[in-house]
């Protein structure tokens, strides 16, 4: 197999833009990355290209990866539509990975995008509960916040974790937002404001959920032999890993763990030779903040049962010994559905070089970057591992 | 506008919603509720229809704030404001996520003894959805 290197990534703002169109918000994530290319990259050399998304309230359904390679200004790459849910873009970044890997592709890019802002209510909700076991947990009157819900109360009847450190993830994510520029939500909130927020879905409230939010982003990788001609920094992909699972939770041994997390990044860590201790700082999906509990069980960075007590004890904080979701994570950096799995790329391939947009939030002395980006309740779940080059 | 489970396509599932038939595998007799092309366990894809006892036990559950749920409920949602559903485990072992009914959320606990009953789910396109909810045994 060939190594792979990142040499650009862009990402817009996350947020809501009513008033920008999907061309518009991926050609800025596109342009944003080529710009990142320290030494330029001719778009013409693009060879392949992997575009995540859902499908943006079904705006537009064929063709989707064309079309965005166009408002790119990458017309002619071989380009397809990715779609596995909230993990899109981090199964087209796993695929832009194998197609250089394979020796098929000297560059190829992964991007993703979505627009969720100007839909109106019902067709949002119509549109965000069809990534599930439709006729069975839709059809229970459930969204996505119930099903997340339900795995936040059997975690907290079997292993006796508490509302409280559920919502310390959520916290800790919205604080370490106020340091990034392209976070969608930038307010401070504390733990006792977030544990009188409304009920979502309960034991979950408002406190502990992401919204709905644009945004776009993109990786441009090539083969690692030739990087030096991009950049005096690539960062190099060591550890890719991709697994599905039962769709509905009910049909899951176990409403605690998510075994696709698990199968994942045991394929990265064996990929890159290494082992959940080598990991400095981690992008894991938190679209509710029990699913980065259950993603530090899952990613081997405490023992089972114990991310309650893990996240209480601060090691997950921008100042902790494995800090997670330095961004604002999903809940706060936002989450676009499609661009979350290459939006995560771009924050650790950002702090890896050592180039994160405010000195506040950079990272010292961090070698192995994890991203973790899971499609509806944990039906797919794509890790990434990237490491810097001394 | 609203998911499109076609009334085919609900027919389908018929057996499944209101009578609880399950099936079961012809190799290593594991139930399969709902009803699967291929068995979890063995991989066979042969299975006998059996009816369930609708006896159940709650495995965990929500109460979903009002206007979370799909759209399909949003007359029911306007009129009773949250959602409650759940997951429970059947006595016959397999589970399965629903509706709960006829409770206060407060005096739901993971454990609780439940029953299957038929209910209204929802309407669309002018026919009545039916299907099952789970109520307290009491």
């Amino acid at each position: 197999m060939v190594d792979v290197a990142v040499i650009g990534v862009g990402q817009t703002r996350y947020g809501m833009f009513p008033e920008r169109t999907l061309k518009n918000l991926f050609h800025e994530a596109a342009a944003n990355a080529l710009k990142d290319v320290d030494r330029g990259l001719d778009p013409a050399n693009v060879e392949e290209a992997f575009i995540g998304t859902l499908s943006t309230g079904g705006a537009q359904l064929g063709n989707f990866a064309p079309l965005m390679m166009e408002a790119a200004g990458m017309v002619g790459a071989s380009a397809r539509h990715i779609e596995n849910a909230c993990a899109s873009s981090g199964f087209a970044m796993r695929d832009a990975v194998a197609a250089i890997a394979s020796g098929r592709a000297k560059v190829a890019v992964a991007g993703g995008i979505e627009k969720m802002s100007d839909l109106p209510r019902e067709k949002n909700r119509l549109w965000l509960g069809i990534s599930g076991d439709v006729e069975w947990e839709r059809l229970a009157g459930t969204n996505f916040a119930g099903i997340y819900a339900m795995m936040a109360r059997r975690h907290m009847h079997e292993f006796g974790t508490t509302k409280k450190q559920i919502t310390m993830a959520a916290v800790k994510n919205r604080n370490n937002a106020l340091a990034n520029p392209k976070a969608q939500f930038r307010a401070p909130l504390d733990l006792d404001r977030a544990m009188k927020a409304p009920n979502l879905a309960s034991p979950l409230s408002f406190s502990d959920a992401c919204g709905i939010t644009d945004g776009a982003s993109m990786v441009i990788m090539c083969r690692a032999d030739m990087a030096r001609d991009f950049t005096d920094q690539p960062v190099l992909v060591v550890g890719s890993g991709g697994a599905s699972d039962f769709v509905a939770i009910h049909d899951r041994t176990s409403m605690t763990t998510l075994e696709g997390t698990k199968r994942a990044a045991k394929q990265a860590y064996e990929m890159a030779g290494i082992s959940a201790k080598d990991i400095d700082f981690a992008e894991v999906h938190d679209c509710f903040a029990i699913a980065e509990l259950l993603a530090y069980e899952d990613l081997g960075f405490c023992r089972e049962g114990g991310a309650g007590k893990y996240v209480a004890s601060g090691a997950t904080a921008r100042d902790g010994k494995r800090p997670v979701n330095n961004s604002g994570g999903l809940i706060a950096k936002g989450h676009p559905i499609g661009s979350t799995g290459t939006g995560q790329i771009y924050e650790v391939v950002n702090q890896l070089r050592g180039r994160a947009d405010t000195a506040e939030r950079q990272l010292k002395n961090v070698r192995y970057g994890l991203t973790q980006n899971v499609g509806g309740s944990g039906a797919a779940v794509a890790v990434h591992i990237l490491k810097a080059v001394e | 506008m609203t998911s499109y489970i076609s009334l085919p396509m609900y027919s389908a599932s018929i057996d499944e919603r209101m009578r609880l038939i399950a099936g079961r595998c012809h190799s290593c007799e594991k139930l399969a509720y709902p009803q699967r092309p291929v068995c979890t366990e063995c991989g066979s894809d042969k299975f006998e229809k059996v009816p369930l006892s609708g006896d159940a036990t709650l495995y965990t559950y929500s109460l979903v704030a009002g206007n979370g749920a799909p759209s399909e409920f949003d007359d029911e949602q306007t009129m009773t404001g949250d959602v409650l559903c759940g997951v429970v485990e059947l006595k016959e072992g397999p589970r399965v996520m629903v509706r709960l009914a006829d409770m206060d959320p407060e005096e739901l606990e993971i454990g609780m003894k439940l029953r299957a009953v038929i209910r209204r789910l929802y309407d669309q396109e002018g026919i009545v959805r039916y299907g099952t909810k789970f109520v307290p045994l009491r």
